[in-house]
């Protein structure tokens, strides 16, 4: 009841915050639209299948990262410069419900965002979108949500260990996307690039998606099992973290800024 | 059991240096190994200057930093280790217009930190709204923080210390920030809180606030102890010691300067006041001193002189000097 309560009190306030905040406001609307365009003339002459899985697709995957993990990254930099990190942290409440609480608010804020990019695409370029399978489709976002939940907590955690928030956060945002292959099929990439790829939950749960509007030359199952895989292996990950800098940010004092 | 139990503590911070070329790694003993216990019910006070080691100090005992070496107890747990024992049974406050979320109102700070110490609904809002009454914050509880002065936000922090009723309570310079009269608003919230049995340990530069509400006073100086005692004991420290106020109707240039210079001065204070201006020499009572301080003074321009009883003020200069002398 009382994790509960952590999670979804920190999740509002931090909807509440991040809703005042004017570059949130840009990355929430304008993302959308820009993100939309630039793909949308990319893939403007190609197949309409490309164009649904990687320009429409894209555009909205590459604004649900946008506001989930990266904004995640910048609000551990802003309750750093606010001095509300360290005191968040010396509170009864566990650090971790509070912050799967902010991610969760930042994800909500994605949802509608991503829900944008979409309806803006098919009105902009007047492309109606076709889904070859619904059910695949649903299960397949809420994985690939779930994936990114994942990264961002574990990317989260590793903030708290540094100052240097802002430079990790920048380095972050687009190679990832590339990487995962949210605007492009990561079989564009080099072959120890994809090596690299393959070990991202979010790389397989967006070929899933693709699955689910687009005919793909891959099944259902090599994806799925890894995608499960690595999510598992990040999940663990991340509670090994966490044990790490429950300590380590008190040893360093790396929670306030010096 | 004490509150607090500190035994040889220690911190270092470990500072990077220079360009991404040559990084030099360089240690700070911020604290360098002090001892002293809370009893349950006391005012404990850590006066020092800026860069002294109290607010790292207080950062351990808050389970916030790790000690380096050393023993550092609250309620007779480790604060580095046994953090859950102790973090629903103590708060802090911090000085400055850090701390809060300015974008959300006064109310909303203090419901979301009420939700993080658990305090149940069923008395969370009665609560705030005491709270917000008690520092004065009710008419403006719903404004977001970023529109409130210095002070203002310094007290949506009390409020924010005193939410879950704490065993002990650390108050870092709390008074920084504050008016005249919210700061003695703030001395009268610490007594009454003392007295209801919440421990107290506060940091100030303000030596009068520490002298009227500290039942002990810590001096620390560079990450150490000066002096451990209470106030009136410290005060007896610089016994030997008075001060001398003299009113005079003109200051030559270098006066200050001149009696300060003098063997057995430890402080000059010059104040104006209207047309003529105040002098405040602490020094000791030996021999001739007095005289000779006088002797540099013109005659004809002394408007009045007495000897007053000398503050903690006058005594933690003392302490301080005496130590770099
Ligand atoms: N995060 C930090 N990193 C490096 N040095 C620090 C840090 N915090 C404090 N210090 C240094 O430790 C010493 C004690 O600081 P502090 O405890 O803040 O003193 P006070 O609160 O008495 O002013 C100072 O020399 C300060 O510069
Ligand atoms: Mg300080």
């Amino acid at each position: 009841m009382n994790s509960k309560s952590v999670i979804l009190t920190s999740m509002l306030v931090q909807m509440k915050q991040t809703f005042s905040r004017n570059m949130f406001k840009f990355t929430l609307f304008i993302g959308p639209i820009l993100h939309t365009i630039i793909l949308g003339e990319m893939y403007r002459n190609s197949e309409q299948d490309s164009f649904i899985a990687y320009a429409v697709l894209g555009a909205g995957l590459l604004n649900l990262w946008t506001c989930i993990a990266f904004s995640s990254a910048g609000d551990i930099n802003r309750e750093r410069y606010s001095n509300t990190l360290s005191i968040i942290f010396s509170t009864p409440a566990d650090f971790r419900l509070i912050l799967l609480g902010k991610i969760l608010g930042n994800t909500v804020l994605a949802l509608g965002s991503f829900l944008l990019t979409v309806i803006f695409a098919t009105v902009f370029y007047r492309n109606p979108i076709f889904v070859n399978n619904w059910p695949l489709l649903i299960a397949a976002f809420l994985l690939t949500v779930l994936a990114f939940i994942i990264i961002s907590i574990f990317v989260a955690y590793l903030l708290t260990l540094s100052r240097k928030t802002e430079i990790y956060m920048n380095c972050l945002d687009i190679p990832f996307a590339l990487i995962c292959g949210f605007v492009f099929p990561i079989d564009n990439l080099p072959q120890f690039i994809r090596f690299i790829s393959y070990l991202f939950p979010p790389t397989w749960a967006v070929r899933l998606l693709r699955m689910a509007v687009v005919e793909t030359s891959y099944g259902f199952w090599e994806n799925f099992i890894p995608l499960i895989i690595t999510m598992v292996v990040f999940s663990i990950l991340t509670a090994w973290l966490y044990r790490i800098i429950f300590k380590q940010t008190k040893i360093l004092g790396t929670l306030e800024m010096a | 059991m004490p509150a607090i139990e500190v035994k040889d503590l220690k911190r270092d911070y470990i500072v990077k240096e220079g360009s991404f070329v040559r990084k030099k790694k360089s240690t700070i003993q911020a604290v360098k190994g002090i001892s002293f216990t809370v009893e349950k019910g006391e005012i404990f006070g850590l006066l020092g200057q800026n860069g002294a080691g109290k607010t790292t100090t207080i950062k351990m005992l808050i389970t916030m930093l790790a000690p380096t070496s050393g023993v550092c107890k609250v309620l007779g747990f480790d604060t580095f280790g046994q953090e859950k024992m102790i973090r629903n049974r103590i708060n802090f406050v911090f000085g400055g217009e850090l701390g809060v979320y300015r974008r959300l109102s006064a109310r909303d700070n203090l419901k979301y930190f009420a939700n993080l110490y658990k305090i149940p609904l069923s008395i969370r809002d009665k609560r705030i709204n005491e709270l917000l009454d008690l520092v004065e914050l009710s008419d403006k509880a719903d404004l977001r923080t970023e529109t409130y002065s210095k002070g203002m936000i310094q007290r949506v922090q009390i409020a924010r210390g005193l939410l879950n009723n704490p065993e002990v309570l650390f108050l870092d310079e709390p008074t920084i920030g504050l008016d005249p009269l919210g700061a003695e608003m703030l001395r009268k919230t610490i007594i009454d809180i003392n007295s209801r049995g919440t421990t107290i340990l506060l940091t100030t530069h303000n030596m009068y606030e520490a002298d009227k509400l500290c039942g002990r006073i810590a001096i620390i100086k560079e990450g150490e102890f000066l002096a451990l005692d209470s106030p009136m004991a410290i005060k007896a420290k610089a016994a030997g010691e008075t001060a001398l106020v003299i009113e005079i109707s003109e200051n030559p240039i270098g006066l200050k300067d001149k009696i300060a210079a003098l063997d057995g001065v430890s402080a000059v204070t010059l104040d104006t006041i209207e047309d003529f201006f105040r002098l405040r020499i602490s020094c000791t009572t030996n021999g001739d001193l007095q005289e000779r301080i006088i002797s540099l003074v013109t005659p004809r321009s002394i408007k009045s002189l007495k000897n007053e009883e000398i503050t903690l003020e006058d005594a933690y200069i003392k302490l301080v000097r005496g130590e770099e002398k």
